[in-house]
């Protein structure tokens, strides 16, 4: 609770910053912040208070998942240092705009009524569809802000349409009241309320990008500058997922007969949708962006295995793709300005150009593929493990065949880094640019090597 | 002291990681220290031991903690200090610090200085876990771990492929006889509910004699010990390991390594003990292996071949003594054999060294003029390898002599027929190398120089434990005590109590004696004569020889029997497995489900129109879609 507090100034702080002749205050005063939110946040573990009239609820699930977001945040704000990519927007509004999302982001992770939810969903976008659109002079940025601002709308409705029909039948927003009207209606829940159940999956599956309703995810992702796309696919994803998994666990444990099939069709509708597409894509943004839909499709096996598979197999989940995902966008990030390029092919003859570069990419793509050691294979396995022991065999089936297309274009990066390239001057990296990514590569393997640190946390 | 065991592993470990991650760095003084170091340092504190040992201290499990705990399967990271493994410890970081030593020497001008030192640290780490181990797991993990850096140290020139050829064939080789092992290891936790050491025998010592399953674990067992002590069948990768540096030979393949699997048969004595069948195959094999190897010795002309030869044949020699059961005998073979195996590997790169890398010892001759120290030190190797009293073979020989003559007469005399052989080819090798006139090239006789000290200290010291090495086991009929069998008995106490044995006559003794020093001499006198008198050369060309001298030089055409039964059937299924099957149904499959997939990538590519009224429409399509299938059905 605190940390929202602390964000929020934090935010404009870095809004004031602006002001000042030294850029680099803005930055410094958003690393403070952060770590300052994430320390008051980590004070409260163990003590689930209520706050607002039991408005949001910080229990340990929320604190664990706002640390998350904020570490996440802290190392992408770090990547602005050394960020070259031109943003024509002053680095103190973004950061302001970052953080302004990120306490919708910690709403989304720790709300007990549902219109925390919708609050949380509506704060955490709409500065998204300005940093989407921050190249101001670029079409395609323009053109994703537009896109994502409009979809977003039709989705939010969706979920507005939702909360009121659960609402027309038990008259509460409050998700525990809900489950304990649930509860009373001894597994017959009135048609209303299971409609609304399903506007609400819509919603939310549009923010985590879920198929059929991730259309937005590639063209937004693609034309958003490289570091609002990082944030969007890391925080963004968090926050999506863990209000998304919430709702579930609070809400709708006792009807799992109700939603398990749908939600088993959509996990494995997005993560074939996302592996498939992806193998086609040359540009490594848009694989990325298609990567995060696949990633979206394995988090949803969280949810119909939500009886043997506690919340912590999401939350290491969560953590390692961020770290790996981070990872791999601090790497494009310097393709990018080195080449010019996004595609493939940028990467190739990179393991001459930088030895350092062509070993952080590999991990970084290891771990997304989930290989062991890193921490992407023990994230998949937790998950998957998961689903086997709920009895969810063809679920799992078709995940780990989606887990072999995956690795196909994720070696294509790391196949490209290790072949001959036609340039081969050196790449030269910013200090706190190459710490981010050592920070990153060490922690998805750590986190693989050492999962017992994650796993025993909730 | 006991409680720094630890230590001992431990400190070659650490010697590894600095001089492997150091390579680049460290200079070659520095790489030096840490290596030698490292090995001394482990063969005090195995001193300390081995002196508290001898003072009465009792055997002693030093628990480190646990390797794995996985469903009623547990292994212990411990180790075990008792008189065996404390003994293997000593020779191998006794013998190892001096090998290290003379390797400085050796490998001084060889680039891949560090490289060769963090190697053999690892493999002096591994060997000291395979022995030190209070577990068949910890065993195993050395077993593998020394016979990896035997891969590695075979391999180490490996700019000529003819070496990378000899340390795969070792490394297949020794996989073959490790499936036998590990099997081997299975069947003992399945019949005994554990693998370590202090349950399994305990189990076992009360158990009858010649039960099927300790006979089919034990003979499993002795496969892995038939590849890593190169054995029949699976002998002929150690001739061929001669590819790697000199005192490789002489640490690995001679005094250590190779007599893995002897030491996992004294340990694991009471298990064969208890099958009767078992120890017949492995005195058969052994006196098999015995007398091939020194047949196949006497036509060798490269020298490091006739000593692979003549190792092969002395580990059938120990084989032969575990087989009649004669554990301790075993045991004093294997001390005295390293001794003076690696001494004469040693003086051999020596020679070597000074001949400007040439082995063929056709080109040698006259070196004991230019290479004092070296000769005088091989003839202490020579004299002691053909067991002449009172150098340290005769009286291990001698022993395994008399416990074969025991049990079986016909064996007895097969053996003496092999140790003729053997101070043949060895007097053959010594007179070809050391007298008569130099038959290399000008340059190379330009060359010749005594090895520094750094290589002849390590000699010097190896020649007096080759010449003195036979007295910690002195028999009874010449008055000793039978010191080493006394120090071992707590290790062979359960097999003691089964195993009846009758000590021979002093008189049969004595016959033995005087038959086995008889012919060594005959055999002398043969080579002289030969070799000296008549100054034979070998001749290049081998079309004029007999049949049986063919045989030897071809080294029984082992090497071409193995090819036509195994690799060719082999290549042949392989080959057709890879055309039909491979290329034309799984290599289709695989290919057109990846072919699927790109497909499919191309058309789901294209439902991404960029279009956002499509975007909604297949929003609503999808919400339509949910609300239809769930409430119609």
């Amino acid at each position: 609770m605190n940390a929202l507090l602390v964000l929020s100034i934090a935010g404009l702080a870095a809004l004031f910053s602006g002001f000042s002749h030294n850029k680099k205050l803005a930055v410094i005063v958003s690393l403070l912040g952060l770590a300052v939110a994430f320390t008051v946040n980590v004070l409260d573990w163990n003590t689930a208070v209520r706050y607002y009239n039991d408005m949001i609820f910080v229990d340990n699930y929320a604190i664990a998942f706002t640390g998350v977001m904020a570490l996440t945040m802290l190392l992408i704000v770090a990547l602005f240092v050394d960020y070259k990519e031109s943003v024509e927007v002053p680095n103190a509004e973004i950061f302001a705009l970052l953080f302004f999302s990120l306490a919708g982001g910690v709403m989304l992770v720790s709300y007990s009524n549902l219109l925390m939810l919708f609050l949380g969903i509506e704060i955490l976008s709409i500065p998204l569809y300005i940093l989407a659109g921050s190249k101001r002079h670029t079409l395609t940025s323009n053109e994703a802000a537009i896109k994502y601002f409009l979809l977003g709308a039709f989705a939010s409705a969706f979920l507005l349409f939702g909360i009121v029909l659960i609402y027309g039948v038990t008259a509460s927003f409050h998700i525990e009241t809900i489950a304990a009207y649930i509860k009373n209606a001894n597994g017959q829940p009135p048609a209303l309320l299971v409609a609304g159940m399903f506007m609400l999956i819509g919603g939310l599956g549009f923010k985590i990008s879920a198929a059929p309703f991730h259309f937005w995810t590639p063209d937004v992702y693609q034309g958003s500058p490289t570091i609002v796309t990082t944030f969007m696919s890391t925080v963004v994803k968090t926050a999506g997922i863990a209000a998304f998994y919430r709702l579930f666990a609070y809400a709708f444990p006792a009807i799992t007969a109700e939603w398990i099939p749908t939600i088993s069709v959509l996990a494995a509708l997005t993560m074939t949708v996302g592996n498939v597409t992806a193998v086609f894509q040359s540009s490594v943004k848009r694989m990325l962006a298609y990567s995060g839909i696949a990633h979206a499709g394995y988090l949803l096996i969280a949810f119909v295995s939500i009886s043997s598979n506690p919340a912590s197999s999401v939350l290491y989940y969560l953590i390692a793709y961020a770290v790996s995902t981070v990872c791999a966008f601090a790497v494009l990030m310097v393709i990018q300005h080195t080449t010019g390029s996004e595609e493939v092919d940028g990467f190739k003859g990179l393991s001459k150009r930088s030895p350092f570069l062509a070993f952080i990419t590999t991990v970084a793509f290891i771990s997304l593929a989930g290989i062991p050691p890193t921490a992407g294979f023990f994230a998949k396995f937790y998950l998957f493990s998961g689903a086997v022991k709920a009895g969810h065999l063809w679920l799992t089936i078709i995940a780990v065949l989606n887990s072999c297309i995956a690795i196909y274009y994720y070696f294509r990066v790391i196949t490209a880094v290790y072949s001959e390239g036609t340039d081969s001057t050196p790449v030269e990296l910013g200090t706190v640019q190459k710490a981010v990514m050592i920070i990153t590569a060490v922690l998805a393997v750590a986190l693989g090597l050492f999962p017992e640190m994650i796993i025993s946390l909730l | 002291m006991i409680n720094a065991a630890w230590l001992i592993p431990l400190l070659p470990l650490v010697g590894f990681l600095i001089n492997a991650l150091g390579k680049k760095w460290l200079s070659k003084n520095i790489v030096s220290v840490v290596a030698c170091g490292s090995v001394l340092g482990s063969f005090v504190i195995a001193a300390g031991i081995f002196i508290g040992l001898l003072g009465g201290a009792g055997a002693q499990t030093l628990s480190l903690g646990e390797l794995m705990n996985a469903g009623g399967f547990s292994v212990s990271l411990s180790l075990l200090i008792d008189p065996l493994s404390v003994l293997m410890t000593l020779i191998i970081t006794g013998i190892g610090f001096f090998i290290h030593v003379y390797s400085v020497g050796y490998m001084s001008h060889d680039e891949g200085f560090a490289r060769y030192f963090s190697y053999l640290n690892l493999f002096v780490f591994s060997m000291l876990m395979l022995v030190l181990g209070a577990n068949y797991i910890l065993m195993f993990v050395g077993w593998e771990g020394v016979g990896f850096c035997s891969y590695l140290l075979i391999g180490f020139w490996f700019g000529d492929n003819a070496n990378n050829d000899a340390a795969k064939k070792a490394f297949v080789m020794n996989r073959i006889g490790d499936v036998g092992f590990l099997t081997g290891i299975f069947l003992i936790f399945i019949t005994f509910g554990s693998i370590e050491y202090a349950q399994v025998f305990s189990s076992a010592a009360a158990m009858p004699a010649g039960l099927a399953v300790i006979t089919t674990i034990t003979l499993l067992l002795f496969i892995g010990a038939t590849g890593k002590s190169a054995q029949i069948p699976l002998f002929t990768w150690l001739p061929d390991a001669m590819a790697g540096p000199t005192p490789v030979s002489a640490l690995i393949h001679a005094a250590t390594m190779v007599t893995a699997g002897i030491y996992m048969i004294v340990r694991s004595n009471i298990l064969f003990t208890l099958a009767p069948i078992t120890m017949e195959v492995i005195t058969y094999v052994g006196v098999a292996t015995a007398l091939l190897g020194a047949f196949v010795a006497i036509t060798q002309n490269d020298i490091k071949k006739v000593l692979a030869y003549s190792t092969v044949s002395q580990l059938g020699y120990m084989f032969v003594a575990v087989g009649v059961g004669a554990y301790s005998t075993g045991m004093f073979h294997l001390i005295t054999h390293a001794f003076f195996k690696a001494l004469l590997f040693l003086g051999a790169g020596s020679v070597i060294h000074a001949m400007s890398g040439e082995q063929d010892i056709r080109k040698m001759g006259g070196l004991k003029k230019d290479l004092p120290v070296t000769y005088l030190t091989f003839l202490a190797g020579v004299l002691a390898i053909v067991g002449l009293p009172p150098f340290s073979g005769f009286f291990s020989k001698d022993e395994i002599l008399a416990k074969v003559f025991e049990h079986s007469t016909v064996l007895a005399v097969v053996m003496v027929i092999t140790f003729m052989m053997t101070a043949f080819y060895i007097f053959r090798m010594f007179f070809l190398v050391f007298f008569g006139g130099f038959r290399g090239s000008e340059k190379q006789k330009s060359h010749l120089h005594e090895s520094p000290a750094v290589m002849t200290a390590p000699l010097i010291v190896l020649a007096v434990l080759a010449v003195a090495g036979g007295f910690i086991n002195v028999p009874e009929t010449l008055f000793g005590h039978h010191a080493l069998a006394n120090f071992l008995e707590p290790v062979l106490r359960p097999s003691l109590a089964i195993i009846f044995s009758e000590e021979p006559s002093h008189a049969t003794e004595y016959m033995l004696m005087a038959i086995a020093i008889a012919g060594t001499l005959v055999m002398f006198a043969v080579a002289y004569s030969r070799y000296l008198t008549k100054s034979h050369v070998p001749a290049a060309s081998e079309k004029e020889q007999s049949f049986l001298y063919r045989l030897s030089s071809r080294k029984g055409y082992i090497d071409e029997f193995y090819d036509m039964i195994i690799r060719k059937p082999l290549d042949w299924i392989s080959s057709v497995l890879n055309d039909v099957f491979d290329k034309n149904i799984f290599d289709r499959i695989v290919n057109s489900v990846g072919e699927l997939v790109v497909v499919g990538s191309g058309v789901a590519r294209l439902l991404q129109t960029g279009k956002l009224g499509f975007y909604l429409f297949i929003m609503v399509a999808g919400i339509t879609a949910m609300l239809f299938f769930n409430f119609m059905f």
